[in-house]
């Protein structure tokens, strides 16, 4: 409660915010304790079916279980971002986890993991919902802003830095 | 990945030990301490000991954790039992199980995730089975794999004076079979691996890998030693699951086949299930019954029976007593080091064949199949390249362009179900299965990492 957002954004007005909308604090979870890849994308899974009823738990899972086998998502700098193609829906679905202790998720730089955002993405995705997720992946370039994602102190400031 | 292998037998032994060193998370579980005795002093393992399918005993593995359940115990029902639990329990997203009963094997359909929920089924039996078959139709092969399914093959085989490739360089392979869909991937002279290039001179002994299209096989084969007339003359020793079923599968493509049963109610019990093949009862270290039945014309001899040993000096006896090529069915991997070449052609290892199946689904990238060649020294992949050029290191470019390791060859291609030869300025397109040959398997993970697509690859 303490942290407003208000600041960051005014004091950033030209930062593209990458998941514009598609964030909001009902679907994030902070500082929640995960023992596992598994349980990870389980955990997102369910955050991302939560948010329309026709998405199936399982489904969703199963969907980022199977991209991550093709390549991690984890971009480096303890942050992953596990997406995948799903029918049934006609626009991008977002959540994020923070993890309370790091995670190893076999990320390029072999890096443990300290979050987690998560996308899902139409069957047949036009390039505006492809864009989401590379400009998510550019904004994490940035080491410094990564370092403010990383230790945003609660749901409301990693919002705020987002979406 | 964080693997649980339940039963500590044989095959989930040597799971775990391979399973360990590739870095994996293993536990292993058994209702026998026994088994479990001892092996965290050599092995990165966990240890659980309790009955595989129980809940509490599949929690207490790391249920809620794991990617991979292996079921391998010596029963079926619990191995399925396991499986429907993990699934039921954990949502476990890769279940693999040995099923040795035809009975459950013969309704694929009971497999899913509303009925028993096994992604991947093991049968050994059938495995080795094929394994035979294939060897069998390709006279002169020590070595004969699949991929693409059945469309691309690789084939081991040792050069011979008369093939008219032997000689000379691997660059007039193209001269003499221009049409031929196929390459040499590796050549192992004295048992030291050769990159091969096109002024590579094969010599005579020389054990020489390619690949090619399935239709081409037998061309390139006859450039690498002189072809003989095949027989069609089959013998076999033990009437077990294996033998009975590599008789019905002879039978049925026209080889005489004569089966040799120790065991005389099983000898009149397979012979009911048999047309066309002789079934013997008698002993196959019996030099006797071996002249008598003209081993010496026998195109090949097979023992298939559940003792190593048995399996070995009976292959042995029929190659001294002229067959001309003999295999044995060797599970122990110290004999099947100790054995092949110099006492039998073909030593056929379940733990080998098993290996590839499971290794398919834990490497990353999408990988479709993985084959053990040289007892595990040396790996042939077949990967699906996914992607564009932004999101992928392969896709895209030119073979010749590509950062393989060294020892590290595409072989062939498989592009909208058509078998592509793999040269140095093929281009890489999107789901192209590629087949690698890696002669050193300490690079496999190298090549994973070229085949796997960056992060915005959706």
């Amino acid at each position: 409660m303490a942290s407003t957002a208000q600041p960051d954004t005014v004091s950033h007005p030209t930062h593209h915010k990458a998941l514009q909308g598609l964030l909001t604090a009902d679907h994030i979870r902070y500082d929640i304790a995960i023992s596992s890849k598994k349980r990870l994308l389980e955990e997102l899974a369910g955050l991302l079916s939560q948010q329309r009823t026709a998405l199936d738990k399982d489904t969703v899972c199963r969907t980022l279980t199977e991209r991550e086998r093709l390549g991690s998502t984890g971009i480096g700098g303890g942050i992953a971002l596990p997406h995948g193609r799903l029918n049934g829906i006609n626009e991008c679905i977002a959540a994020a986890i923070r993890l309370k202790e790091p995670l190893g998720f076999d990320a390029p730089d072999e890096q443990p993991i300290g979050l987690a955002i998560a996308l899902l993405v139409p069957a047949d995705a036009a390039k505006q919902h492809l864009q989401i997720l590379a400009e998510l992946a550019r904004l994490f370039h940035d080491a410094e802003r990564r370092d403010k994602i990383l230790k945003a102190p609660d749901t409301a400031g990693l919002v705020a830095l987002l979406a | 990945m964080k693997i649980i292998i339940l039963g500590a037998g044989q095959v989930g032994l040597s799971m775990a030990e391979i399973l360990s060193r590739e870095n994996n998370d293993v536990t292993l579980v058994d209702i026998d301490p026994g088994r479990l005795e001892g092996l965290q002093d050599h092995l990165d393992l966990r240890v659980i000991e309790g009955s595989a399918s129980h809940p509490d005993v599949l929690e207490q593995a790391g249920g809620h954790d794991a990617d991979l359940v292996l079921a391998v115990t010596n029963q079926d029902e619990v191995n399925m039992a396991a499986c429907q639990i993990a699934y039921s329990l954990f949502r476990t997203p890769t279940k693999i199980a040995r099923i040795r009963s035809t009975s459950y094997l013969s309704h694929p359909e009971i497999f899913c995730d509303k009925a028993i929920p096994i992604d991947v089924l093991i049968s050994p039996e059938e495995i080795i089975t094929q394994q035979v078959l294939r060897l069998i139709e390709y006279p002169g092969a020590l070595q004969v794999v699949d991929f693409a399914g059945g469309r691309i093959q690789l084939i081991g085989l040792r050069a011979y004076f008369g093939g008219p490739l032997v000689g000379h360089q691997l660059g007039e392979l193209r001269n003499h079979l221009p049409t031929a869909k196929t390459r040499v991937a590796a050549i192992y002279r004295q048992n030291q691996a050769i990159i091969p290039h096109g002024d590579t001179v094969i010599e005579p002994d020389d054990e020489v890998f390619f690949v090619a299209a399935h239709d081409d096989i037998r061309e390139v084969m006859s450039e690498l030693r002189l072809v003989e007339k095949p027989g069609n003359r089959i013998m076999l020793a033990g009437a077990g699951n294996i033998g009975l079923r590599l008789a019905q599968a002879l039978e049925q493509s026209h080889y005489q086949v004569k089966l040799i049963e120790s065991n005389r109610r099983r000898a009149r019990q397979v012979a009911e299930l048999l047309d066309e093949t002789t079934v013997l009862h008698g002993n196959a270290a019996d030099e006797e019954l071996m002249t008598q039945e003209n081993i010496e014309n026998a195109e090949a001899f097979c023992s298939i029976t559940n003792e190593d040993e048995a399996n070995i000096l009976s292959a042995m006896l029929a190659k001294r007593l002229g067959a001309r090529r003999t295999m044995a069915l060797v599970n122990r991997s110290a004999y099947v080091d100790l054995v092949e070449t110099r006492m039998l052609d073909i030593a056929i290892s379940p733990k080998i064949a098993t290996v590839g199946i499971l290794l398919a689904h834990i490497r990353r990238a999408d990988t479709v199949a993985v084959h053990s060649l040289r007892r595990g020294a040396a790996e042939v992949i077949e990967i699906i390249a996914h992607g564009e050029p932004s999101s992928s290191r392969v896709v895209g470019q030119r073979i010749d362009q590509i950062q393989f390791p060294p020892g590290t060859t595409i072989s062939a291609i498989l592009r909208n179900e058509e078998v592509i030869t793999a040269r140095k300025d093929t281009v890489i397109e999107p789901e192209d299965h590629v087949i690698v040959f890696v002669i050193d398997k300490q690079h496999i993970p190298d090549v994973e990492k070229l085949f796997q697509v960056s992060v915005t690859y959706v």
